[in-house]
């Protein structure tokens, strides 16, 4: 009896012994959320002091037991991820226990020795930073605001680029980013429509990740810097695109955030050493003919892709909006064992986290990637954007529906990488086009819309299509040269080169100067044997453009077919005399030769 | 047995007065209690809902009170937080820095609101459902509470859902 007694009491302090604040939460709260909740960090306020933490005790405890703070929505059993700092069971239940008790400070010799944070820029001094002229004003309301921001990047020439870092400006209300680049003017063009700095609406087509590496930012999360053999290049004239998704305060904010870029190599020493010899592949697996009944709280989206090559995944971002409850991304092995890739339980669209792994995930050749996203769109779903709930498609609008995930993979070698991207591309473009169409039906006016969907579907080779897109484009501005000659490059891919002629020579009515139209008529004179009208039309092309090497090669090609060699070896030395780049070069010399042994 | 009248509960003017906190003009049908704090982002982001019911009530007779419970919210920084927010000219604030309302009226979080009418409580809770606990937040509301309840007091009807579970920051943190 009294031997009980005694192991009980002995047991006794380890388990009740009251947690305090110096001992025992300090230590966890610097570890677990000071990364962000440090003067200066990416939360709205600061956890590093008694004061600082006793005055949100209950706070921390109801947040820490629904698992909402820290922010981790994966299952941390599929990783390790960067950045995944989840608490235990025992150490949450310890925080309650701590606030039960009364939140005591206990023995601050017990304190441990101060975190150091680094201030400012994570990633040390950028090399550009890019910040909003001027800054944003968010209105006081509103759930969840998105605002599309096109920043010129000041750079004088050409740079591979190791990492970009994120800093919100206001913490308080930036909720994440997403961010892209378009190499286009297009972005700009939609934010100087807007007089206020940035648009709303959505991202331009023309705004993209470069080549297979994700950007954006989530409260918590810096990309670690890239191994320069892994850098991306970043051309002048390139436009940083910033997608902000805010929370109002309350009150109106004024929002600029700032966007440091780190630069490896220079473009320019570029054969001194080496350059980034590896590219990664962005795969997307999901739907776009996501259409879901109102009320219908059971809705799975799945899709799969089999890999061609052996593949390293290097991390994966699951991507929907509202009203998704439950995400899975898995890789089914050629031996048929499943590895797990990413698990989210409880969805929440504010947390687009993309998840990367510490350890990245080697996949054999014919291994199937799979996904599993199952949505609510009852009532019952306290996320739904609509009450009562009505049928949701797929769009890009925070209102409408989506349901991708992205895998970033690395391959053994380019070879391998081009095999990939050429086996996959086509799965991509089908999905788009079919996004396309639904937006087409909600926007049926929008001429642009048309277009893309109709370039979609040259791609995937269906003519067809293509041509009826480029139909209702041209009904919708029909005085446009583009959109005749747009027309008359899908009849010439159907190969009726009549009706294609008739739109390239319309194009040309209303733009003389319009070189690929001349470029393209010439090669339907051509095919039709009409070798003088092609050379009149590709000796346009090479007045039009004359730095362009093709114009000159075309134009070499009709005077080889018309039996002048000698004014074909001509065009051919104007073509090479601009440096053309490989393998355009060879093959422009393999003709000369061709050409010159016919006037021998 | 010498029976004493209840006491009644006070808060503190801006310019640290003791006052009743249930005394009210003459006319007025309710009183709606506003526990708020500088700092709770989420009783913050209420704050264009707030000013919409002061103006949409007050005339009806209904008079709001934002009461700041956070013993370490000073006079100062309640006048800067009421200009910021656009509180100043549709609500009177009160401190309540010893909690003394806040326990009477059963308030545990910032933003909660208290209805009394006839010295009686009428509503406590939720201004609307927008949040549904800690990081869980609605688009948009689908339950306005407090209007519904005041609608209700104003008709002189019960109020149908007379405690609701606010969700916000806790008042109990801002007095340890």
């Amino acid at each position: 009896m009294l031997a009980i007694v005694f192991v009980a009491t002995c047991a006794l302090p380890a388990a009740a012994q009251a947690p305090t604040y110096s001992k025992d939460v300090a230590p966890l709260v610097a570890d677990r959320c000071g990364v962000c909740h440090h003067p200066g960090g990416s939360a709205p306020f600061s956890l590093l002091t008694y004061a600082d933490v006793k005055q949100r005790a209950t706070q921390i405890a109801s947040v820490t037991r629904s698992r909402i703070m820290p922010p981790w929505k994966a299952d941390p059993s599929n990783g390790p991820f960067l950045g995944q700092h989840p608490l235990s069971d025992s150490e949450i239940a310890m925080l309650s226990r701590w606030v039960e008790q009364g939140a005591p400070e206990g023995d601050a010799a017990q304190l441990p020795p101060p975190r150091v944070y680094t201030e400012g820029w994570q990633l040390g001094k950028p090399d550009v930073i890019v910040t909003l002229p001027k800054a944003f004003t968010l209105p006081a309301e509103g759930t969840d605001v998105f605002r599309i921001f096109a920043l010129p990047i000041p750079i004088a020439q050409a740079r591979f680029v190791r990492g970009l870092e994120f800093r919100p400006g206001n913490p308080k209300v930036v909720h994440h980013a997403n961010i892209r680049v378009d190499p286009t003017s297009e972005s700009r063009r939609l934010d100087d429509q807007d007089p206020r700095p940035g648009y709303d609406g959505l991202l331009a087509r023309t705004a993209v990740y470069p080549d297979g590496h994700f950007l954006g930012w989530t409260p918590g999360q810096v990309a670690p810097l890239l191994p320069p053999d892994l850098a991306w290049r970043l051309d002048r004239r390139t436009d940083l695109v910033v997608e902000l998704h805010m929370q109002p305060s309350g009150k109106p904010e004024q929002v600029a955030p700032s966007i440091g870029f780190y630069f490896g190599d220079d473009v320019s020493s570029d054969a001194a050493h080496g350059g980034p010899s590896r590219t990664p592949s962005m795969l997307r697996l999901g739907r776009q003919n996501i259409d879901i009944a109102a009320g219908d709280a059971q809705y799975v989206v799945t899709d799969s892709y089999v890999l061609p090559v052996d593949v390293e995944v290097q991390a994966v971002q699951p991507h929907a909006h509202y009203r998704l409850r439950e995400a899975r991304g898995d890789a089914t092995l050629p031996d048929g064992t499943t590895r797990p890739l990413i698990g989210i339980a409880d969805w929440d669209f504010r947390w687009q986290h993309v998840y990367r792994f510490v350890n990245p995930v080697r996949l054999p050749k014919g291994t199937r990637l799979s996904m599993r996203y199952a949505y609510d769109n009852s009532s019952a779903n306290p996320r739904n954007p609509q009450q009562p709930p009505a049928r949701a498609r797929w769009g890009q609008r925070s209102s409408d529906e989506m349901g991708d995930l992205w895998v970033q993979v690395l391959t053994r070698d380019d070879a391998d990488l081009e095999r990939l991207n050429r086996d996959f591309r086509p799965k991509v473009a089908a999905e788009d086009v079919q996004g396309y169409e639904v937006e087409i039906e909600k926007h049926p006016g929008d001429a642009g819309l048309h277009d893309d969907a109709a370039m979609l579907y040259l791609e995937l080779g269906r003519a067809q299509p293509a041509i009826a897109h480029f139909e209702a484009s041209l009904k919708l501005k029909p005085d446009t040269a583009a959109a005749h000659y747009n027309l008359g490059t899908a009849l010439t891919v159907a190969r009726r080169l009549n009706e294609a002629g008739a739109q390239y020579r319309e194009a040309l009515r209303i733009d003389p100067s319009y070189a690929a139209a001349h470029n393209n008529l010439g090669s339907v004179y051509l095919a039709d044997g009409r070798f003088d009208a092609a050379i009149h039309e590709f000796t346009e092309v090479a007045r039009l453009q004359p730095e362009s090497p093709v114009g000159w090669k075309n134009l070499a090609a009709a005077y080889a077919m018309a039996g002048q060699f000698d004014r074909a070896v001509e065009a051919a030395d104007a073509a090479l005399r601009l440096k053309p780049a490989e393998p355009l070069a060879s093959e422009i010399r393999s003709q000369r030769e061709k050409y010159s042994k016919q006037l021998r | 047995m010498l029976l004493l009248p209840l006491l009644a509960v006070l808060v503190q003017t801006l310019s640290g007065a003791s006052v009743d906190p249930l005394d009210a003009p003459a006319g007025t049908k309710a009183i709606v209690f506003l526990f708020t704090s500088t700092e709770c982002p989420i009783s913050n982001r209420y704050a264009p809902e707030v000013r919409r019911l002061t103006e949409t009530y007050r005339a009806k007779g209904v008079v709001f009170r934002l009461i700041y419970p956070n013993p370490a919210e000073t006079p100062a920084a309640i006048r800067e937080h009421m200009a910021a927010f656009g509180y100043a000219g549709a609500a009177e604030a009160f401190r309540d820095p010893a909690l003394a309302l806040a326990k009477f009226a059963g308030a545990t979080v910032t933003p909660e609101a208290a209805v009394y009418a006839g010295g009686k409580l009428m509503y406590r809770g939720r201004i609307d459902n927008r949040y549904v606990e800690l990081g869980v937040e609605r688009p948009a509301a689908t339950q306005r509470d407090l209007a519904d309840a005041l609608a209700s007091v104003l008709a002189g009807k019960a109020v149908a859902a007379a405690t609701t579970q606010a969700v916000g920051c806790f008042i109990a943190d801002f007095s340890r």
